[in-house]
C-alpha cells in the first residue's frame, strides 16, 4: 500500500507546508478543473509541441492537484483512485515536479484567462514553486538570483558602489549631451515628487535606459530622485514563489521611499517589477504606504499630455509593433497607456495579433531567462511569438518589460527575424524636443570650415578599431557593446562559438572578446581554432568569463596565451582599461 | 539605532549593515558545503575581497554541516572570514544544527584571538531558517557562550534590513530582561 511507503524528509516537508499555503483562491482553482481542455490551445508551449500532452495546462496542474487531493481534500481520502489523488515520496518525485512547474510553464496566465471555471493555474504553480524552493529543489539559476536578491538587495548582485558609479557615469553623459551642468541624477533627495526605481539589469547591462529616463525627468522639470539603496523594483519572489522574499524586497523599496518622504514611486518599464511592486508588494510586505505608485509609461504619457515635454514622432519613423508583457497586461491591466504613448512618439505603429491580455508570452516570463537548462524548450515554444512578430511586418518591437526585451531578443535571434527590440523610454527620449540647443545642434550652426575640420581623436578612443564581442548571454553582449561603441569602436556581435569563428574569418576584427562557458562550441574550442588557423592565429583574444575554473583549458594548452583575461562581472573601467592595453591605445 | 546588552565583560549588539564591510576583526559567512563563495554575500566577498579568498578555500572543501573553516579576508576590512556551513532548506533538526554552528563560530573566533566578531542572521533568508528561530537560537547560543571564559569582547549580529532587525532586537531585549530578573 502506498501509505506505508517511506517518504523522504523533503517530500514530507513539501506536503506539510502545502497546507499552510492553501487559501480560498488556490483551493478553488485546485478543486475547480473539469478537464474540458479549453486551456490547451491557450498555452504557447502546447502550440509549439502539439504532440506532447505533458505541456497541457490541465495536465501540468494535475501534477500539483493530485497532492492536494491526496492530502487536503476529502474526495482524495475517500476515493483516491477516482479523483487521481497521489502523493510524492522521493526526492526524484520532487525533481520531476520541478521539471513541470519551472520548466514547462512561464506563469503567463494565458490559460487562466481562457478557463471557463476560473482556474488560476499560474497561482498554484507559483505555490508549488515556493514549496520546492523551501526544501532547496530549484533550478540553479533560481538559486543564484534569489540569493543575490536576498543578500545584496537586488537580483543581479550589483554592489552599491557599482550602482552609484553607474549613476555617476550616466549623470556625466547627460550633462555632456544636454550641455547643462544641472542635468544630473539626484540621489537620495528628500521630499521629491518622484522616486524612480529600476530593474538591476539597467544598472548592469543597459544603463542607457537610465540616462534616457533621466533626460525625460530633467526636461520635464521634475523634482525627482533615485535611491542609493532599496532601488530594485523587481522581485524574484514572484517567480520563485517565495513569499518571504517577495515581502522583504517590497518592504525595502517601500521603506526607502518613506525614508525619503517621496510622494510618488515611479516604476521603470518592467512587467514583473510593476506587478510585484504595485499589485502584490503591499500584501507580501504586509504594510501600508503613504505614497502613490505608477509605471513610468504613465509618467511619460502624463508629461506629454500636460505639455511638460514635447515630442517629435518623425524621429521614430521605423514601423514598430508592441509586445504586451503578461504581467503588465494580463495581471495588471496596463494595456492602453503604452499604445497611447506609442502613437504620440512613433509614426508607424502596427498592432500585433492577438494582443493586450490575449498576447502570447515572450518565452522569458516566470524567471525562465535564468533557467538555462530549459532554454531549448523555451526557444521551441518561441515559434508562436516568432510568427506573431513576423506577421506585423514591423522593424522594431517595443515592450515595457526588461524580461521581455531579453526573451524577444532570444526569439528574434533563434528564428532569424530582422527586428530590433526597444522600450518606450528609449523612443520617448529619442523623440524629445529640447528647446535649448544641444551641443550637436550648436555644432551644426558653426561655419562649414570648422565643421569640416577633422575631429581630433580623443585619448583612449577606440575609433578605427573593430571588436568582436562573443558571449551567449545577450545582456552581456549589449553591455560590452554599448561601452565599446560609446568609446568609438565598431562592434560586431557573436552569440555562439561557431558564429564567432565565422565572423572573425569574414570581418578580420582587431580584437575578439571570448566567453568560455558557451553551449555548443565552447570558448576553449574557439580559442584553439583561432590559434591554429593560419588566417586567424594573430588575432588578439581577450577572455571574459564567469567560469574561472575553465581558465586552465586556455592557459594549460600549447597555444599562445590570450592577450587579455577578465573574470565576470566586469565594470566599464576594467573592460576599457584592458581593451586599450591589448590594442596599445594610449590613455 | 543599534541595540546592545552586556554579558559579563562582553557586549552583544544588533545592528543593520553590510557585514562584508563591518568594522570587526572577523565576520561569519554562511557557506556552502563545497565552499564556493557563489552569489549573494559571496559576490560581495569575492568582488571586494579579491580572488585569494576563494583560492584559500578550495583545498578545504567539502565540509559538513555545522563545521567552520577560516580564510583571510583579502582586501576587506576584517582580518578573517569564518565560513560556517549551517543548516538549510527545512532540513531535520535545524535549531540544533544552527546552535552547533554558532557555537563553532564563537570557538573558532576565540581560537584565532579575535576580540570582535560579526554574525549575519545565520540561515535566514535564502536558506529558509525561520527568522524567529534564527534570532532565538543565535542570540541564546551567543549569550551562553559569552557566559564562559572568552576573549571575545564584542559580538555583533549584523542584519540586513529592518525586517531582520526588529526580530533580533526584540529577542535581544528579552534576553536582557531575562538576565535582569535572573
Amino acid at each position: 500500500m502506498s501509505k506505508d511507503r517511506q517518504r523522504s524528509h523533503k517530500a514530507q516537508m513539501v506536503i506539510e507546508r502545502m497546507g499552510k499555503k492553501l487559501n480560498r483562491q488556490i483551493v478553488g482553482s485546485l478543486a475547480g478543473c473539469v478537464h474540458c481542455g479549453m486551456c490547451t490551445d491557450s498555452c504557447h508551449y502546447v502550440l509549439a509541441n502539439p504532440d506532447d500532452p505533458t505541456y497541457a495546462p490541465a495536465y501540468k496542474a494535475d501534477q500539483i492537484r493530485k497532492l492536494f487531493k491526496r492530502h487536503y481534500d476529502w474526495t482524495g481520502r475517500v476515493l483516491p483512485g477516482w479523483v487521481n489523488a497521489r502523493s510524492v515520496y522521493t526526492d526524484d518525485d520532487l525533481e520531476n515536479l520541478k521539471d513541470t512547474v519551472f520548466g514547462k510553464c512561464t506563469n503567463c496566465r494565458r490559460c487562466t484567462l481562457n478557463c471557463p471555471m476560473g482556474v488560476d493555474y499560474a497561482t498554484f504553480n507559483r505555490m508549488a514553486r515556493g514549496l520546492l524552493v523551501s526544501v532547496g529543489v530549484m533550478p540553479e539559476g533560481v538559486a543564484v538570483v534569489s540569493k543575490d536578491q536576498w543578500e545584496i538587495g537586488n537580483q543581479m548582485g550589483v554592489l552599491k558602489e557599482d550602482y552609484l558609479d553607474t549613476l555617476d557615469w550616466m549623470s556625466e553623459e547627460l550633462q555632456d549631451e544636454l550641455d547643462d551642468p544641472a542635468a544630473v541624477i539626484p540621489i537620495d533627495l528628500e521630499d521629491a515628487d518622484v522616486v524612480y526605481s529600476i530593474n538591476p539589469r539597467e544598472a548592469k547591462y543597459d544603463p542607457r535606459t537610465i540616462s534616457d529616463a533621466a533626460k525625460i525627468f530633467h526636461v520635464a522639470g521634475e523634482k525627482w530622485t533615485m535611491p542609493s539603496d532599496g532601488w530594485d523594483m523587481t522581485n524574484f519572489g514572484l517567480f520563485s514563489g517565495d513569499d518571504d522574499l517577495g515581502g522583504a524586497v517590497a518592504r525595502k523599496l517601500f521603506e526607502k521611499v518613506g525614508e525619503l518622504r517621496g510622494k510618488k514611486l515611479v516604476i521603470s518599464e518592467c512587467g514583473h517589477g510593476y506587478r510585484s511592486t504595485r499589485c502584490e508588494g503591499q500584501n507580501w510586505a504586509q504594510m501600508d504606504v503613504d505614497f502613490t505608485m505608477e509605471s513610468s509609461v504613465n509618467t511619460m504619457l502624463r508629461y506629454i499630455k500636460e505639455g511638460r515635454i514635447k515630442v517629435d514622432k518623425s524621429r521614430n519613423s521605423d514601423p514598430v509593433t508592441f509586445h504586451d508583457s503578461c504581467n503588465n497586461a494580463r495581471s495588471c491591466g496596463l494595456t492602453e497607456e503604452p499604445r497611447e504613448l506609442l502613437r504620440l512618439v512613433c509614426e508607424d505603429f502596427r498592432e500585433m495579433y492577438p494582443n493586450r491580455a490575449e498576447n502570447y508570452c515572450c518565452t522569458g516570463g516566470g524567471g525562465a531567462m535564468s533557467m538555462s537548462e530549459y532554454t531549448p524548450r523555451r526557444l521551441k515554444s518561441g515559434s508562436v511569438k516568432a510568427e506573431q512578430l513576423k506577421s506585423t511586418g514591423a522593424d522594431v518591437v517595443v515592450t515595457s518589460c526588461h524580461n521581455c526585451v531579453d526573451g524577444l531578443q532570444d526569439v528574434i535571434r533563434h528564428y532569424e527575424l530582422d527586428m530590433q527590440v526597444t522600450q518606450l523610454v528609449n523612443l520617448v527620449a529619442n523623440a524629445l524636443v529640447i528647446e535649448k540647443p544641444t551641443p550637436a545642434e550648436q555644432v551644426a550652426t558653426i561655419t562649414d570650415e570648422v565643421a569640416a575640420a577633422p575631429t581630433p581623436v580623443e585619448a583612449g578612443s577606440l575609433a578605427g578599431y573593430t571588436i568582436l564581442v562573443t558571449d551567449d548571454e545577450p545582456d552581456f553582449v549589449t553591455f560590452a557593446s554599448a561601452i565599446l561603441e560609446d568609446n568609438g569602436a565598431r562592434v560586431l556581435q557573436a552569440f555562439s562559438g561557431e558564429e564567432a569563428v565565422a565572423l572573425a574569418r569574414r570581418e578580420k576584427p582587431d580584437l575578439l572578446t571570448l566567453d568560455l562557458g558557451m553551449p555548443g562550441t565552447s570558448g576553449s574550442d574557439v580559442f584553439e581554432k583561432l590559434r591554429t588557423d593560419p588566417e586567424l592565429r594573430d588575432l588578439p583574444v581577450f577572455i571574459i568569463t564567469g567560469q574561472p575554473e575553465l581558465r586552465r583549458l586556455i592557459y594549460q594548452g600549447e597555444q599562445r596565451s590570450p592577450e587579455g583575461y577578465l573574470d565576470k562581472p566586469i565594470t566599464e573601467e576594467s573592460l576599457l582599461m584592458n581593451v586599450r592595453k591589448v590594442l596599445s591605445v594610449p590613455h | 539605532m543599534p541595540e546592545s546588552t552586556k554579558i559579563h565583560d562582553s557586549k552583544i549588539t544588533v545592528d543593520k549593515g553590510d557585514i562584508t564591510q563591518y568594522q570587526v576583526q572577523a565576520f561569519v559567512f554562511y557557506a556552502q558545503h563545497d565552499l564556493q563563495l557563489g552569489t549573494g554575500f559571496g559576490t560581495a566577498v569575492s568582488q571586494r575581497g579579491g580572488p585569494k579568498i576563494q583560492e584559500e578555500l578550495d583545498p578545504l572543501a567539502p565540509v559538513e554541516t555545522t563545521a567552520v573553516v577560516i580564510s583571510g579576508a583579502g582586501a576587506l576590512h576584517a582580518d578573517h572570514i569564518l565560513h560556517a556551513v549551517g543548516p538549510r532548506f527545512q532540513e531535520e533538526d535545524m535549531a540544533g544544527k544552527l546552535r552547533a554552528t554558532v557555537l563553532n563560530c564563537l570557538r573558532e573566533a576565540d581560537a584565532l584571538g579575535v576580540t570582535s566578531l560579526a554574525l549575519p542572521a545565520m540561515g535566514a533568508g535564502f536558506y529558509g531558517v525561520p527568522l524567529p528561530m534564527c534570532a532565538t537560537v543565535t542570540l541564546t547560543a551567543v549569550r551562553d557562550y559569552l557566559c564562559q571564559q572568552t576573549g571575545l569582547e564584542s559580538v555583533v549580529l549584523c542584519v540586513l534590513d529592518s525586517r531582520e532587525y526588529e526580530v533580533f532586537a526584540k529577542q535581544l531585549t528579552s534576553l536582557a530582561d531575562a538576565k535582569a530578573t535572573a
